[in-house]
């Protein structure tokens, strides 16, 4: 099987993604994985138009041939497309380093989301949440909190401090569900 | 935040802050948050007058209010280039700021200067940047400031979030927490020890960016590294904290180790090139600001492995400020016209004045 990427080289990495229902699969050589995966460069992070480049370039040569290619396919689709919002486009998005606006996360999701996974390694906040957020959103938080807390204290065995912990989130769990 | 290991965390920075210059290897720390307000365009796209509005608005919260009424405001477009050049260098702006003009501003808390200075920035690359430094290892320090100003702003304004990408910016390497922590960290030995690539590769494994000080300058100048977490999201707070603080401890560790070893295995090597700094930096005439700046980190190691006496024991990151073109120009009054022997002249003389004790 032939790279995803470069089409020259045979794939030796096959990654496969699982985002809801959807399943991809991407075929890498050796080279083009590096430059995916973005984890052995250290200049990479700082770049992000560095970044975006490679993603756009690998979907600007396309030779298209095969399947399993969605997020290349994704960023060619969305190439004319612009932000509801500000008006941005991905060329621009790409050439500045920057989104326009909030909305840009939101509409451009398809192409930015993996590549914030990829930089970042995740796509979920653990940070604080701003006091003028909806109520929900912080008692969710608070609740996540408290799950990854529970964890830890049923690794270390502390259980009455656990058992402390649960009841806290069923609380907050009948509180944000209205049980 | 976990309280515990804060209290575990404040106690030792505390130890570093002796205020002495001896085998200072963190020179400082910075922390910056960074917010944009919900339903406006980001900066980067947006016109001049929505700009001012922005500007206008988070003035609003600021000007005359009792909590920053000793931060003084400064409205970019209205400087002069030298005064622009002194606060970017002063403060530690990116100097991008320079380019489009229209609707930047600064609060500055007021007296306080190089390397030590919290700052609120508005329609940077973010619409508000929140930005505290501190001199030495003092991240902790730099947070509690700039949390604490966020927090007074958060009651107010309506900030742009996500509850999966968290505080939304306008570079996803800013998404999640919006917050960088960054030091500068004087690394003499380690820079030029053959280990140095593992030290590197070590730093990229847990999280961490290491570029030379210097922006665009591809090689290092003067030993100094900047080193920030590259990560924002899917942490907290606490955990870039308390993570970049624990690396910080290490690369101490590992810059005093790499010092001890060279001393040992090659003390006349060492004894040899720390002479032939002081001796440049005393008899040279002319001194361009990088080449200063790698004499005074050999002069400084010198001084921490009490190798050289008879000078002063400067703070390598104060008179890093001091030297700088900028600094020269306006220290000494001189004409925004003058040439590079000029300044690189007065700059020899002012190192050896302060450094060397001569007049």
């Amino acid at each position: 099987m032939k790279c995803d990427f470069c089409h020259d080289n045979e794939a030796t990495i096959h990654l496969i993604k699982i985002q809801g229902n959807n399943v991809e699969k991407i075929n890498l050589c050796k080279e083009c994985a590096k430059e995916f995966s973005f984890l052995t460069e250290k200049d990479s992070y700082n770049d992000l138009t560095r970044i975006l480049y490679r993603f756009f370039n690998s979907g600007i040569n396309e030779h298209h041939s095969g399947r399993d290619k969605k997020i290349l396919r994704n960023i060619s689709y969305s190439r004319n497309k612009k932000c509801s919002l500000c008006g941005i486009d991905l060329k621009t998005i790409k050439k500045i380093g920057r989104v326009g606006c909030s909305n840009c996360y939101n509409e451009f999701k398809d192409v930015l989301f993996p590549i914030i996974k990829s930089i970042q390694g995740s796509l979920e906040n653990k940070g604080k949440v701003p006091i003028k957020t909806n109520r929900k959103i912080r008692l969710e938080k608070n609740i996540k909190d408290l799950k990854n807390k529970l964890k830890n204290e049923i690794i270390i065995e502390n259980f009455e401090e656990a058992a402390r912990i649960r009841d806290r989130i069923k609380k907050l769990e009948d509180s944000v569900y209205d049980r | 935040m976990t309280g515990r290991n804060f209290y575990l965390l404040e106690s030792k920075t505390g130890e570093k802050r002796s205020g002495n210059n001896k085998n200072k290897i963190i020179l400082n720390s910075r922390v910056r948050l960074a917010r944009n307000l919900a339903d406006h365009k980001f900066v980067n796209i947006s016109s001049g007058p929505e700009k001012n509005i922005i500007l206008k608005e988070i003035r609003k919260y600021i000007d005359d209010v009792k909590f920053f009424n000793d931060f003084r405001f400064y409205s970019i477009k209205n400087l002069g280039k030298i005064q622009r050049d002194l606060l970017f260098k002063d403060f530690m702006i990116s100097p991008e700021a320079a380019n489009k003009m229209q609707g930047k501003g600064l609060f500055i808390r007021s007296g306080q200067k190089w390397g030590d200075s919290s700052i609120i920035m508005i329609n940077q690359e973010d619409h508000l940047r929140i930005q505290s430094i501190r001199p030495g290892l003092n991240i902790l320090e730099a947070y509690k400031e700039v949390i604490g100003i966020e927090r007074y702003f958060e009651r107010k304004i309506n900030f742009a979030f996500d509850k999966n990408l968290g505080f939304l910016t306008a570079s996803p390497l800013n998404l999640g927490t919006a917050l960088k922590v960054s030091v500068i960290a004087h690394l003499p030995v380690l820079a030029i020890s053959p280990k140095v690539a593992d030290f590197v590769k070590k730093l990229n494994q847990v999280g961490c960016l290491i570029n030379g000080y210097f922006v665009g300058h591809s090689e290092i100048i003067g030993n100094l590294f900047k080193i920030s977490n590259q990560v924002t999201l899917g942490k907290s707070e606490g955990a870039i904290i308390e993570e970049m603080q624990a690396i910080c401890l290490n690369i101490i560790d590992d810059e005093k180790a790499a010092r001890i070893k060279l001393k040992e295995s090659d003390p006349l090597g060492i004894k040899d090139n720390i002479y032939r700094s002081f001796g440049l930096l005393k008899y040279a005439k002319i001194l361009s600001y990088e080449e200063s700046l790698e004499l005074l980190s050999i002069l400084r190691l010198g001084l921490d492995l009490d190798i050289i006496d008879g000078i002063n024991d400067f703070d390598y990151f104060d008179i890093m400020g001091k030297i700088s073109d900028s600094h020269i120009i306006s220290d000494l009054e001189m004409s925004g016209r003058v040439t590079d022997d000029e300044l690189d002249s007065a700059r020899a003389d002012l190192i050896r004045k302060k450094i060397l004790k001569e007049i």
